[in-house]
């Protein structure tokens, strides 16, 4: 059948009309030349043709494509069907529209964290160069410029490139980024100092001006020119098209900007953004640096990135590292650590996360992929169940219309029809709901000093995933019942209007409740235990008071201060701000605990010997001013404080906590004791007191030993003024922020209440966004399954009408048929929290690293959470059952 | 898309059948609907009594597979008619079906008198 003839079909069928009267003239003329009259002539006709319309109509048929005619004929009746049960519409979309949201949103990020390549030429070429430390994580991936070199010239030939790069900011020994000093006003910059080839190893091409010559950075402080990434000169320069040639201030050194890089290129590291780049030799300008750094073995700041050449494996590459490495590390030894030789590690997306197994992403990915997929299936249960429901209750329909005529075929495909619609609606509603979340997702706050950037990007072909996942499974839900509902036995259904129940599709309904609950269970207790697990890191001791403390942290050397500038400066604003009204303590530190940054290192303690193959001494240590234990609430146990007579030109002193003194000192008294760091200086520390433990990294790690020099002593350009107050954090916050402009007004100044402070990636933010993104996942759950349970029951009690007024009718008591509805349901619920706890055990193994204070079994949040589910399912069965309880048997028994 | 062949010419003959005898009859030379259904009717000695409606929808199946032909013509009584002649393929197909039809009959025979000859 051409296709022309389809559009034509009208004609066509004028001209059968033509043909078949045509017949009958004929036919009729010669009737009449056998002798009938006109009349019987054209009735006999008639008789001998049969009907006409029935075979134009045979013959337009013929002429139709079934499909397209059809299909639009159930396009138009699904919609008038889907208008008429408005509230099963809305669920059914509803349903779904969550279902592909939520799990777009979640691979998107997934995606974004574990797949997405960066934005360079040929990404997958891209290593970096790194020593082997037992397992491919743990790498030892610092370099020296002199080590770069020796790399360079014994096996850079067997790459397609290889660039050198440090981070500013944190790498020089400093806690913050860098200061950028444009038209007066200063704010913290990113930085990243890079070898002259960085961009052309990346096979990048700048948006505009120019990029680095390959010989700038091979020459401390020589060329002081800077490239900007395209995000940053759009915030932070409005997108000035005339900034090439601009000259602007890095931590008080004036550089020229020459170039701006690619759009969407945030640099080659995982979250963090870096805005600046700057050759190698500039990393001079950061505090810490030192001026013949570039000469130095030891100054041990560089990435190395190594560009395979193309066709080559990383494997096919380890043995000519292997041999660099021996020579490398004959001539510059690493002292501390087993190295098992130089490999090229591939650099994953988005920087250098590797995928390899025991990458925390990759877990917390995989948590939420299952968590995902979970609230998918329920999702889909869902639907399929409803699908299910509805099918039972149109059986009377779907008779009707098979007996008047329709085809089997045409029934199920009409059913499909509508399964698909609602799948459509669905799609559409998923994806403003994906939308929605993944901006959502990506607006997370991070409250931190860094220049955090989360890049998620919907994603078309995750969203087209779910969407296949949802149609298969609508598919999959709206078939069983439509080929029941289209198999109907005619005379029985029509007669006593579908009384008797189907077990077999009870059955399946029984199933999917069950699978809903279960699901549901699991969801919910992975939130709960996230939620737990949140609160207890919350209310664990943290060891000081951080209600009302402020902080301000500052850094005087993004404003070109030298170290002497910097310790008065600070001297200054200290003292005037310990005289401000309200204020009960000021002091200074290096770092806020928990907070963006920690410092650590080897000690040298007297008497205690190194052993080969253990790891060296160690020891957190941070730079503080007197006063720092009173403001944070830390009692000094033993000992005193640190004195404003504590000094570079007296002996060096130091605060140790409790860990430290019981791991160095066991079951002696500490104090007067000394350590040294091995560092060039080697000078012994002594000991003038122990403070209590408090947490300073996470608050969830058992407490290491950490000591306390005075910031006199050991100076550092980012410092923290906490303040300790009486009234509110803003106000004081306003009070010291007007003073630190009255010394400095170029000034940068990040402020936060210590409470916020904890909230941080290193404190509490993780857990928090576990819990919350947990806790939603769970929500969804709940709901599908109250839908789910509530749907099923209500059906089963309509259908049971006519059982339940017989029941009355014979004198069954209220209770006895409440028990009777109830029993079912709570069969289904209490076989699905069984199955449920199960599935929540496997899960919570997989995040059993992930919780604080509690185990992945956690009895409470089994109970409470099981108690919760079971209470909101019985709920979602007695309010049917109780509409059973209304049902008049008078009316019951006429009805039917 | 359905298949709802045209209506048995009356009780069991199958489709194929009418499709036989249309082009069988076309062999002779085109003609028109009514003339093919008289032909059929008293070529049979009227045992296959066609209602000659049915006849109509075998002829469009038959043009739609480019068997047979159709143009507007004058009757023999001068009145608008639409003749349908054999295409070459209607010709093959011909051949064809009756080979076909002819084994069908004998092996139906063979089963029925299996001792006779």
């Amino acid at each position: 059948m051409s296709l022309l003839r389809f559009f034509r079909r009208r004609q066509w069928d004028e001209e059968r009309a033509r043909e078949l009267a045509a017949y009958l003239e004929i036919e009729t003329a010669e009737n009449v030349s056998r002798g009938m009259s006109a009349e019987e002539a054209r009735t006999a006709a008639h008789c001998k043709l049969g009907n006409p319309t029935l075979l134009r109509e045979e013959i337009y048929r013929m002429n139709s494509l079934g499909f397209i005619e059809t299909l639009w004929q159930d396009i138009r009746y699904g919609a008038r069907m889907l208008r008429k049960a408005p509230g099963f519409t809305a669920v059914a979309v509803l349903t779904l529209a969550l279902g592909i949201g939520a799990n777009t949103a979640i691979f998107s990020m997934v995606d974004w964290l574990m797949f997405q390549q960066l934005p360079v030429q040929d990404p997958k070429a891209l290593t970096y160069l790194g020593f082997v430390r037992g397992g491919p994580l743990h790498t030892d991936v610092q370099f020296s410029f002199p080590e770069y070199q020796q790399i360079t010239a014994e096996c850079g030939a067997q790459f397609d490139g290889m660039a050198a790069m440090a981070f500013g900011g944190t790498s020089g020994g400093q806690s913050g980024p860098d200061g950028l000093t444009f038209q007066g006003k200063t704010h913290p910059v990113q930085t990243y100092f890079v070898t002259g080839n960085f961009f052309s190893v990346l096979g990048l091409k700048p948006a505009m001006g120019r990029f680095f010559a390959p010989q700038e950075g091979d020459s401390a402080g020589a060329d002081p020119i800077t490239v900007l990434s395209w995000e940053y000169w759009l915030s932070r320069f409005q997108g000035d098209p005339d900034i090439i040639g601009k000259s602007v201030a890095i931590n008080g050194h004036v550089v020229t900007i020459v170039g701006v890089g690619p759009k969407g290129f945030f640099g080659p590291t995982p979250l963090l953004h870096i805005q600046a780049y700057l050759p190698l030799g500039m990393l001079v300008i950061d505090a810490g640096t030192r001026r013949d750094f570039l000469g130095r073995s030891d100054a041990r700041s560089l990435h190395i990135f190594a560009r395979l050449k193309h066709g080559t494996t990383a494997d096919q590459i380890r043995p000519a590292l292997d041999v660099v490495s021996q020579h490398l590390l004959a001539r510059y030894p690493r002292p501390d650590e087993k190295l098992n030789g130089m490999r090229a590690v591939p650099l994953r997306p988005p920087g250098m996360v590797s995928s390899e197994s025991g990458n925390p992403l990759a877990r917390t990915a995989a948590i939420f992929i299952i968590l995902g997929v979970l609230v998918l299936m329920l999702a889909c249960v869902n639907v399929a169940n409803l699908l299910l429901v509805r099918a039972t209750a149109r059986r009377a329909e779907m008779a009707v219309r098979a007996a008047l005529g329709a085809a089997r075929g045409r029934l199920i495909r009409q059913l499909l029809t509508e399964s698909l619609m609602l799948a459509f609606l669905g799609c559409v509603a998923g994806i403003a709901t994906g939308l929605v979340a993944t901006r959502a997702l990506g607006a997370i706050h991070l409250p931190t000093i860094l220049p955090v950037s989360f890049d998620f990007r919907f994603n078309w072909l995750v969203f087209a995933g779910a969407l296949s996942a949802t149609l298969l499974s609508s598919l999959l839900a709206g078939i069983a019942p439509a080929l029941q509902a289209a198999r109907p036995n005619l005379n029985a259904v029509l007669h006593d209007a579908g009384r008797s129940l189907t077990s077999r599709r009870q059955r399946l309904r029984s199933l999917m409740v069950t699978a809903q609950v279960a699901g549901s269970l699991s969801l919910l207790i992975v939130a709960g235990l996230f939620t737990r697990s949140l609160q207890s890191a919350r209310q664990a001791d943290v060891g000081f008071d951080p209600s009302h403390v402020s902080n301000l942290t500052m850094d005087p050397h993004q404003v070109g201060y030298t170290d002497a500038k910097g310790q008065a400066f600070y001297r200054e604003l200290l003292e005037r701000a310990r005289a401000l009204p309200g204020v009960e303590s000021a002091s200074l530190a290096a770092w806020i605990p928990m907070g963006d940054t920690e410092f650590g290192g080897p000690i040298d303690v007297n008497g205690i010997e190194p052993i080969k193959g253990q790891p060296h001494p160690s020891a957190h240590y941070n730079a503080v001013s007197p006063g720092y234990f009173h403001t944070m609430g830390i009692p000094i146990e033993q000992g005193r404080d640190l004195l404003e007579s504590d000094s570079t030109s007296s002996p060096h002193v130091a605060l140790i906590n409790r860990a430290m003194a019981e791991k160095y000192w066991p079951g002696q008294d500490a104090l007067g004791r000394q350590f040294s760091v091995p560092d060039e200086h080697n000078r012994p520390i002594q000991i003038v007191g122990v403070v209590r433990n408090f947490r300073m990294v996470d608050p969830y790690s058992p407490i290491e030993p950490a000591y306390f020099v005075p910031l006199t002593q050991h100076y550092f350009a980012t410092v923290t003024l906490h303040i300790r107050s009486a009234g509110s954090d803003s106000g004081v916050i306003r009070q010291v922020l007007t003073l630190v402009d009255s010394v400095e007004p170029t000034m940068p100044v990040y402020t936060s209440s210590m409470t916020e402070a904890l909230s941080g990636i290193n404190g509490y933010f993780l857990f928090r966004l576990g819990a919350i993104l947990t806790g939603i996942l769970g929500g969804l759950g709940l709901v599908l399954a109250i839908v789910g349970v509530y749907g099923v029951m209500s059906y089963s009690v309509s259908q049971r009408t006519h059982e339940i007024g017989i029941r009355m009718a014979l004198g069954a008591q209220r209770g006895q048929i409440l028990t009777l509805v109830g029993r079912q349901g709570l069969w289904l619920v209490t076989a699905g929290l069984a199955i449920g706890v199960l599935v929540a055990f496997a899960v919570g193994q997989l995040i059993r690293d992930f919780l604080v204070g509690i185990g992945p079994a956690d009895a409470p949040t089994y109970l409470v959470v099981s108690a919760l589910l079971a209470a909101v399912a019985a709920a979602a069965c007695m309010v049917p059952a109780r509409s059973a309880l209304r049902v008049d048997p008078i009316l019951a028994l006429r009805n039917e | 898309m359905p298949k709802r062949g045209a209506h048995p010419l009356q009780g069991e003959v199958l489709q194929g059948t009418l499709d036989l005898l249309v082009l069988q009859t076309l062999v002779l030379g085109p003609a028109h609907g009514h003339t093919i259904a008289y032909a059929i009717e008293h070529r049979s000695d009227d045992v296959l009594q066609v209602e000659h409606g049915s006849l109509y929808p075998a002829l469009h199946r038959l043009e739609d597979r480019k068997w047979i032909a159709s143009f507007w013509g004058t009757s023999e009584n001068n009145r608008k008619a639409r003749y349908y002649r054999l295409t070459p393929a209607g010709r093959k197909q011909l051949a064809v079906q009756t080979s076909r039809w002819e084994q069908l009959v004998n092996a139906i025979n063979r089963v029925l008198r299996p001792q006779s000859e």
